[in-house]
């Protein structure tokens, strides 16, 4: 296994995390610091693993994968709607064991990973070891599970004043609701992100892709890199307490000041308006059904929005019926809105028989707001602009036997690049880097771990 | 107070898609001076206003994403202003700007221009970056979110339905979310050498990446999702978690955890209500058989639903916190300010609004942290409200050059 330096480029380079994140939003945090070049040790329970790694659902339970067909980025810039069977020979014929679930190989890419029994007195004592020499902690955990390791905020801070502690819990780690446990759509629920959600009259939509597991990682991720350079400037470590609820509240602060200002609430009859929209009111500005369906058998989508009476006038043109914009029912912005639902009839009368890729490129030529529903297969086959600027990169790992395909880091930076540097880690891959070279384990002292469970 | 920011100088060339990350670099101590059009910030007309009247100073969603912020409303068309920005960009640690790729190269104020200042960090999000062949489409938050693959896993579990986006700017805050680790990141690589550089965020790119398992579930299985009333899109119609209460609400509801400690206290509420059905059923007994009745089957999950049904939703998300099952009540964002819990974090942080004379208690912040400090210090600006101190104290203008700017309209 890898016994050698893992030191990688980018801006943390030379930067250590101790990784004690699990499920989702956690791990997506501490990802985040790998396309930096920081060297992210993610803790796996001795004798366990990460739920992620054979992840309970059946769809996502297999060691034998197909293989990613999205080798090459060949597919053409068209509409798979009338081509919906896929190029089976781009497939390779040999299946490789996958190590880990697709959406574990998603979330812990770059990372390093070891097994630690944090149970044992003596996984305990390595735990702070660790702590010693790394630069910054992460958890998930409840907030009763690092204190109950005697590992206090005072107690981390007294073994290395450098330390970033991050936390990462639905509702903090102080207060009432300390003990209670949450992951994405609970704290979505709670914050009133959900109810922001859906159409007017119905139950709320939510957000099905878990919103909070991923911009919740993304906003912890956040607070580490600006956790680091605190400690930088100031040689001094200090403790984050990210509540992923609170996270969520405040990107939703102009709904509050509203009530607090307007006393206007966000339960209410006409709230959310769908994809219709109310600050500012502007028409059209919806979903419009297009001809033909995708592999599940929905109904396939376009959003088409003016946010000026040109884009409007440009809007008949392109629908072929100059004549609506002489229409006193939808001549300005405003009678727009009072007639949205019969406007959005006819918008929709004219997508309904036509090619959702085609509209958007025949509106967006003349500068409108038009936008296809895609969904993943349509970003990682068939949107141009995701692959000009590779969005989706395959990396090779022939140790594992295979490439796969993964997520871009998606901030340029200029100078120092900000990469998918690996795949993500084997089951205590890096037992002997850590333990061997890192702690300065003897072979003996590692297998005598072993023996006893401790790793 | 400190602030993980502090000491920086940014300017945010106004835009509804950049604000909240200028908000957040503000938050965290930074000086921002938002350099605005004439007309104001577009950010100041979409509303909601205060008591709905449109005013470009009582714009509430400009109010929350403008904290902190001073503003300098410069007409950068002229070229007295466009000159006004570029000495204001030669003293800045960041520039945050959202414009149409080329704009500001046409206009002298390109990377290439401004990095005569070595110090400077150009932030430019935009929607599709600053190359390809989306390069010069339009968009807005919700064409983002339909481009991006969030509207194709969000929505009804009625085919029928229409995929939804999510109100609230959300592709916006997935971009600025990055522009700030780029930013963040290049400030701790200028503590060594001393320059900056020049960062492309793409809002769609951003959100592109941010549909947690859907692109890996195509990839490795080529299948794609359905959208499930509530809850997350699934390769597999499933049956629904987002349930009514007594109350008229909803919980959302998965178990994660059927260990019989759980279990015996879920019965057991059960029995209060009278709704456990089958469940006495010894071979309930068996965790195992518990867990893939509830994988497979319908007997838990209905009684679940029965339970639900019959409590009222407060009832229902804090029993079962206390019993240790993750489930949350679908609140409104302003049912928080009745929370304890949040007061009791200090989560809330008065700003004065002499508009409308009184405060306003606005949410912290996603981080308890001193040391980062990020938390809003003081209300929006008024438009053009630092536009003299700006031009006086940052440029050394006198006042009658600052007059005569204002006479000719390239500064307001």
């Amino acid at each position: 296994m890898n016994t050698t330096s893992t030191a990688r480029p980018g801006v943390l380079s030379g930067v250590r995390v101790l990784d004690f994140t699990w499920k989702t939003v956690g791990p997506w945090s501490t990802r985040l610091l790998t396309h930096y070049g920081a060297e992210v040790i993610h803790v796996e329970r001795a004798g366990g693993w990460d739920d992620h790694r054979y992840n309970a659902t059946p769809s996502i339970v297999t060691d034998e994968p197909k293989v990613a067909q999205t080798l090459g980025m060949k597919k053409v810039y068209s509409d798979p709607q009338f081509n919906t069977h896929r190029d089976e020979s781009a497939a390779a014929t040999e299946r490789p064991k996958l190590y880990a679930a697709p959406y574990f190989n998603t979330l812990h890419n770059g990372k390093l990973a070891i097994s630690l029994n944090t149970k044992s007195p003596e996984g305990l004592k390595i735990v702070e070891r660790l702590i010693g020499m790394c630069d910054a902690l992460v958890e998930n955990f409840s907030a009763e599970v690092l204190p109950s390791w005697g590992l206090t905020w005072e107690r981390l801070h007294a073994i290395n004043p450098r330390l970033v502690y991050m936390s990462t819990s639905g509702f903090g780690h102080t207060g009432d609701w300390k003990t209670y446990r949450s992951y994405g759509p609970t704290a979505a629920a709670q914050s009133g992100l959900s109810l922001a959600s859906g159409l007017p009259g119905k139950p709320p939509a939510g957000w099905g892709f878990s919103y909070l597991d991923v911009m919740g990682g993304w906003i912890g991720g956040l607070s580490l890199i600006q956790g680091l350079l605190q400690a930088k400037k100031t040689g001094e470590g200090c403790y984050i307490d990210y509540s992923v609820t609170e996270g969520a509240m405040s990107m939703l602060g102009t709904y509050m000041l509203d009530y607090q200002v307007n006393g206007r609430r966000t339960r209410r009859p006409d709230f959310p308006p769908g994809n219709r929209a109310v600050f500012p009111a502007l028409a059209p500005h919806n979903t419009y059904r297009c001809a033909g369906r995708d592999r599940n058998d929905q109904d396939w989508w376009i959003f088409i929005a003016c946010e000026t009476q040109e884009q409007f006038e440009a809007l008949c043109s392109v629908m072929e019926q100059p004549g609506l914009v002489l229409d006193t029912k939808f001549a300005t912005n405003e009678a727009r809105v009072t007639n949205q639902a019969e406007l959005d009839q006819i918008i929709s009368n004219w997508t309904r028989p036509r090619r959702r890729y085609d509209i958007m490129r025949k509106c967006q030529a003349v500068g409108i707001i038009a936008a296809v529903v895609q969904n993943a297969e349509d970003r990682v086959e068939y949107d141009p602009q995701l692959q000009h600027r590779e969005v989706f990169p395959v990396i090779e790992n022939p140790e594992v036997g295979g490439a796969f395909s993964y997520e871009r880091y998606p901030v340029r930076l200029s100078r120092t690049p900000a990469t998918v540097q690996t795949r993500a880690p084997v089951l205590a891959e890096h037992n002997q880097y850590v333990f061997g070279e890192l702690l300065q384990m003897s072979e003996a002292e590692i297998n005598s771990l072993r023996e006893r469970g401790v790793i | 107070m400190t602030g993980v920011y502090e000491g920086l100088t940014v300017i945010e060339l106004a835009d509804r898609r950049n604000q909240w990350a200028g908000k957040l670099l503000s938050d965290g101590g930074a000086r921002v001076i938002q350099v605005e059009p004439i007309a104001g910030s577009p950010g100041r007309w979409c509303g909601p206003f205060a008591d709905d009247k449109p005013d470009p100073d009582l714009c509430i969603d400009y109010w929350w994403n403008n904290t902190g912020k001073q503003s300098a409303a410069v007409d950068v068309a002229q070229p007295a202003g466009r000159d006004l920005l570029k000495q204001l960009l030669a003293k800045a640690d960041v520039f945050l700007e959202s414009t149409p790729p080329g704009t500001l190269a046409n206009l002298g104020l390109g990377y290439d221009a401004a990095a005569s200042n070595r110090n400077l960090i150009y932030a430019s999000l935009t929607d599709f970056g600053q190359d390809g062949p989306w390069r010069d489409y339009v968009a807005n938050d919700v064409a983002h979110l339909a481009l991006g693959g969030q509207m194709a896993s969000s929505g009804y579990s009625d085919p029928k339905e229409t995929p939804i986006g999510g109100k609230g700017h959300h592709a916006w805050h997935m971009g600025c979310a990055f522009m700030l680790h780029g930013i963040t990141a290049a400030l701790i690589e200028r503590m060594g050498s001393g320059e900056g550089q020049f960062i492309d965020v793409s809002i769609h790119d951003a959100c592109a990446i941010g549909t947690e398992a859907a692109v890996p579930q195509w990839m490795y299985y080529g299948s794609t999702m359905y959208r499930q009333t509530g809850m997350h899109a699934n390769p597999k119609r499933q049956p629904p978690l987002q349930l009514p209460t007594a109350d008229g609400k909803y919980m959302i509801a998965v178990m994660q955890n059927f260990g019989r400690p759980v279990w015996e206290k879920l019965i057991k509420w059960m029995d209060e209500k009278g709704v456990t059905g089958e469940l006495h059923d010894p071979k309930y007994q068996d965790e195992a058989f518990r867990m893939s009745e509830y994988r497979t089957g319908n007997v838990i999950r209905d009684a679940i639903a029965r339970l639900i049904a019959a409590s009222d939703g407060e009832e229902c998300f804090h029993r079962a916190q206390s019993y240790n099952i993750s489930w949350g009540l679908v609140h409104a964002a302003e049912e928080n300010y009745d929370v304890a819990h949040y007061r009791q974090r200090d989560y809330w942080r008065s700003i004065e609004h002499p508009r409308i004379g009184r405060a306003i208690p606005y949410p912290r912040g996603p981080f308890a942290c001193d040391a980062l400090g990020i938390e809003p210090r003081g209300r929006a600006p008024n438009l053009g409200e630092h536009t003299q101190h700006v031009l006086a104290h940052d440029l050394g203008m006198s006042a009658d050059a600052i007059m005569a700017l204002r006479t000719s309209g390239v500064v307001r």
